[in-house]
């Protein structure tokens, strides 16, 4: 699917002999040594050449030594025709690299400082996949990035739980609703939320969760420098400040491409234990996130759309073509049972300290608002009884419109209150605070609710 | 012989004194006009032959030379037939001038009828100020022209009126002195328009039921000038609040009242009895054309900008607008005026309207609403969204998201307040903000004044920070606060801005879909 066979990047005869008699056997193992800082950024420089997946990276690694190697034989006179020798591909192609990517890997090692230097200065941190760090469940699928480029925190990528929820980018306003709110849900279960931080399904889910202040993970399609979509800029500030963090397989400098997206799924795939597809159409790229996750042993999860509606056909499909496989969401509740996350945080003390920050222990609706003023605690006591327009809060408070707005902004300030297109509802440690946390599960999705 | 007649052109909002200079000479018959005379200016010479025949003198069979002074003025409409054909009158000795050389306006008919044009208040008062005393007019602007003081109006309704008029020194329908007005502003007729005439035609404020947050801001807005976006689904009732707005601003102070019957004469349209004291309130249809925005066309027409000066210029379904119509309306939001160069001239006409707007969060209109009604893809309410430009979302101050009621809320528990109520409350604001230094509305002032007028303590400033940057507002953005909160702070007739003042204004903040969005719906 992704040109990667099922029996993995190097194939079953993914040995290497080459000309200058360093003929290891190459297997994961031989990247797996003690990485020092050298290595980490040879490697950083290393995937910012064009034309080198980390299939080509492996070989090469495989068949020089070390990264650090490869970096240093790149930087001698005449390395080209040594690193055209040095790994040659199995298969049809007689030589390893060709003579552009060679020239390339010169050229990047030529410039290695300048691009180490680029990375640190963007403040990244980078992950092999030797490192303690590196996120254990994407070492376990087929083709693992060799290195990941991370802002933020580092841990999040290993939360114990993780659920990734994807979708169309040209999403309606009910799929985004449902995005948001499942993955506050999950969120507010202990499980860190992964997804791409597109426009539409995917940023409506980081959204949902930086809202309750839960931890999140955005996994790019490109370059940090070239972080795509640029509408999401803030938000994926937001998402690294609040403890999540927004990881690359790529060099900073990396435009966005057709051709990493599909790459940028597998990632977001690897990293979860189950993937949650929401709102797609034929032919999304969603669809290759479910597949690629299935394949991989994880879970997969469709929230089914109506019939007849072109955003939501892929999903459809997907519950038929993988019958048995994929299983269908039928309920926020049935979910959390279904992923077998604690339905009430507070009940089951079930709640991952590095995830659910802000709901450990979850105090009552008196105890959030405790350090509010005596107004903006009598509109939030108003708020957790669910959706309101200000008209509602008036009537329920007595109090007149212009306290109650100001009231409102206190309350947004602190993260206990959103809006969107004039309605409130509650958010962060009052959304999660009993009684509204037991209320939760009952409710509904919007757009399937009232209609009955 | 050679007759001279004095007479007016309109160019822009302004009027012109022109001198018609007509000479009936022997030689081969001919009727010629010179200085500039536009189309409408050269069809004189048909009217004037009609109106002559009609009226029972004769067209004379020379060689008649029209020129219109100062030549190198271009000259257009037809406020000058009247002038010309008394002029071939004069010229031709068919009728022997009286005492005083009265000044005359005025468009003919065949039937030799005198006929109003457009713009006879500025006319009458640009003769007023070139030391004219006595000025025909149409009849049916009589009314209008009598607004400008220091000169005597007659009205005529025909050409033979008008020639009655200048045999006699005095008028067969001499008018009563009427109440006048000083261009200057002083010695006004001061009594206000009865407030039910006003109002008539317009919805009250307590026909709107709910909507608490959306009929505040409308509040703020009017009390303090600022601009205003409305934006909710079709049926919120974004258009019936905004339609209540005539009957909630107060009337129109001397000067502005001025301004106002002055565009409103050139503008035409309704007969203009009295100095106009309600303000404007202009809603253009949204196909509405550059031109129909902000003015010009051949003969300078101001545009709805300039209608709505002194008022409100209410915009509904903003995004629908052309790009280019409402990127026009930078520079008069910005500077209170705009400026048209054409052909035929520049002019700088008075723009000093507050903009509200309306529109929908998205294409299909059902963003936001329960049980799902939207179809839009997410991209395409961005792309709508985006429509109104960064400039112009910029010099809006109040925004407010109007989502749709459920029957429950619009049955009501409570009357909603009533325009008289509110109306009395905004004119209260509005009188404290002009009783400050400068005079102007919140929503105009900047930088030092701004600050000193707030008056913020520290609390209040640490507040203000505190509130910028969670919103990461920019150093206009801040100003916006400042300023809707100190609009606040008058309708409650308060000396300094206090916090809660801040917190309300800061609700009123700039959003978009995206936003939205990110706000996890």
């Amino acid at each position: 699917m992704f040109g990667v066979g099922r029996a993995g990047p190097l194939g079953p005869d993914g040995l290497v002999a080459d000309g200058e008699g360093s003929a290891a056997p190459l297997a994961l193992d031989t990247l797996r040594r003690d990485p020092d800082q050298d290595e980490r950024d040879a490697l950083a420089v290393l995937v910012s050449v064009p034309g080198v997946g980390p299939a080509t990276l492996a070989r090469l690694i495989g068949a020089i030594g070390s990264a650090s190697d490869v970096v240093s034989l790149a930087q001698r006179s005449g390395a080209a025709s040594r690193l055209r020798a040095a790994a040659p591909s199995r298969g049809e192609r007689p030589g390893g690299v060709t003579d552009e990517v060679a020239e390339a890997l010169i050229d990047a090692a030529r410039q290695a400082d300048r691009i180490v230097d680029r990375v640190r200065a963007a403040g990244l941190t980078v992950v092999t996949l030797d490192d303690e760090t590196y996120p254990a469940r994407l070492r376990a699928t087929e083709l693992p990035p060799l290195a990941l480029f991370v802002r933020g925190s580092v841990t999040a990528l290993s939360a114990r739980r993780a659920v990734a929820i994807v979708g169309t980018r040209s999403a309606t306003y009910v799929g985004r609703q449902i995005a948001s709110q499942l993955a506050a849900l999950l969120s507010a279960a202990g499980a860190t939320i992964v997804s791409g931080l597109a426009i539409g399904i995917d940023g409506a889910a980081h959204a949902g969760v930086v809202a309750v202040h839960g931890s999140t993970v955005a996994v790019l399609g490109g370059g940090h420098d070239r972080l795509y979509p640029p509408a999401h800029a803030r938000l994926a500030r937001t998402i690294a400040e609040e403890g999540g963090a927004v990881i690359s397989e790529h060099a900073p400098a990396t435009s966005p491409a057709r051709h990493t997206f599909p790459r940028r799924n597998r990632i977001i795939a690897g990293l979860a234990e189950a993937t949650i597809v929401i709102e797609a159409g034929r032919g999304s790229g969603a669809l290759t996130t479910a597949v690629w996750a299935m394949e991989q042993g994880r879970g997969c999860y469709v929230v089914p759309g109506p019939l007849g509606a072109p955003t939501w056909a892929g999903c459809l499909e997907l519950l038929r073509e993988c019958h048995g496989v994929a299983r269908i969401v039928a309920g926020p509740a049935e979910l959390l049972a279904d992923l077998e996350l604690p339905d009430d945080p507070s009940a089951g003390g079930d709640v991952d300290t590095e995830a659910g920050a802000g709901h450990v222990g979850v105090p009552s609706v008196a105890a959030v608002l405790l350090e509010l003023g005596p107004t903006a605690r009598t509109v939030g006591r108003a708020l957790v009884a669910g959706l309101a327009t200000p008209d509602d809060l008036v009537a329920a408070t007595d109090l007149p419109i212009a306290t109650v707005l100001a009231a409102l902004t206190v309350l947004e300030g602190r993260g206990l209150a959103t809006s969107a297109y004039g309605r409130y509802r509650a958010a962060g440690a009052l959304a999660a605070a009993s009684p509204a946390g037991r209320r939760r599960s009952r409710r509904q999705f919007p757009g399937t609710g009232r209609r009955g | 012989m050679l007759a001279t007649v004095n007479s007016a052109t309109l160019h822009g909002l302004d009027g012109r004194s022109i001198r018609v200079e007509v000479d009936v000479a022997p030689g081969l018959p001919g009727f010629t006009i010179v200085g500039l005379a536009d189309a409408a200016l050269q069809e004189a010479r048909e009217r004037v032959r009609g109106a002559l025949r009609n009226a029972g003198f004769t067209h004379p069979a020379r060689r008649i030379t029209v020129n219109l002074a100062p030549a190198e003025l271009r000259k257009a409409g037809a406020s000058l037939d009247l002038a010309i054909a008394v002029g071939v009158l004069l010229g031709s000795e068919q009728v022997a001038p009286g005492p005083g050389r009265p000044a005359m306006i005025g468009e003919l008919s065949l039937g030799a009828e005198v006929r109003a044009t457009p713009g006879t208040l500025p006319m009458v008062a640009s003769l007023a100020r070139r030391g004219v005393r006595r000025v025909l007019v149409p009849a049916a602007a009589l009314d209008e022209a009598r607004l400008v003081d220091g000169i005597e109006c007659i009205g005529v309704e025909s050409l033979a009126e008008a020639v009655g008029a200048i045999r006699s020194s005095r008028s067969r329908r001499r008018v009563v002195p009427p109440s006048r007005i000083d261009l200057g502003g002083a010695g006004l007729a001061a009594a206000p328009d009865p407030p039910g005439v006003e109002r008539e035609g317009w919805p009250d404020l307590a026909d709107v039921r709910g909507q608490l947050e959306a009929r505040r801001a409308l509040e703020i807005a009017l009390a303090g000038g600022h601009a205003m976006l409305l934006v909710g689904p079709p049926g919120a009732g974004k258009t019936l609040l905004a339609r209540t707005i005539p009957g909630l601003l107060p009337p129109l102070d001397d000067a502005a009242a001025l301004s106002a019957t002055v565009i409103a004469s050139v503008a035409g349209g309704e007969r203009i009895r009295a100095l106009v004291r309600r303000p404007p309130f202009r809603m253009p249809h949204h196909t509405t054309s550059y031109a129909g925005m902000v003015g010009g066309g051949p003969k300078l027409t101001p545009g709805e900008v300039t209608r709505a000066d002194g008022g409100v210029l209410f915009l509904d379904e903003l995004a629908e607008f052309s790009r280019d119509v409402l990127e026009a309306l930078r520079e008069p939001l910005e500077e209170g005026r705009v400026a048209i160069s054409r052909v035929i001239g520049a002019q700088t006409f008075p723009a000093r309207f507050q903009l509200v707007a309306a529109m929908n969060p998205c294409p299909c209109g059902m963003a936001g609403t329960d049980g799902g009604g939207c179809s839009c893809p997410q991209t395409v309410v961005d792309r709508y969204a985006s429509r109104v430009s960064g400039a112009l979302r910029d010099r809006i101050d109040l925004w407010v998201a109007m989502p749709r009621l459920p029957p429950a809320a619009l049955v009501g528990r409570q009357e909603p307040e009533d325009s008289a109520t509110v109306g009395a409350r905004i004119a209260a604001a509005r009188a404290r903000q002009q009783g400050r230094r400068s005079g102007l509305l919140n929503a105009r002032i900047t930088g030092r004044e701004l600050r000193a007028v707030a008056g913020l303590d520290g609390t209040g400033r640490r507040r203000l920070v505190e509130l910028a940057e969670a919103e990461r507002l920019s150093g206009r953005g801040t100003a916006r606060l400042v300023r809707v909160a100190r609009t606040i702070a008058d309708l409650d007739d308060r000396a300094s801005v206090a916090v809660p003042d801040l917190e309300e204004a800061a609700r009123y903040r700039a959003f978009d879909a995206r936003t939205a969005a990110r706000l996890a719906v």
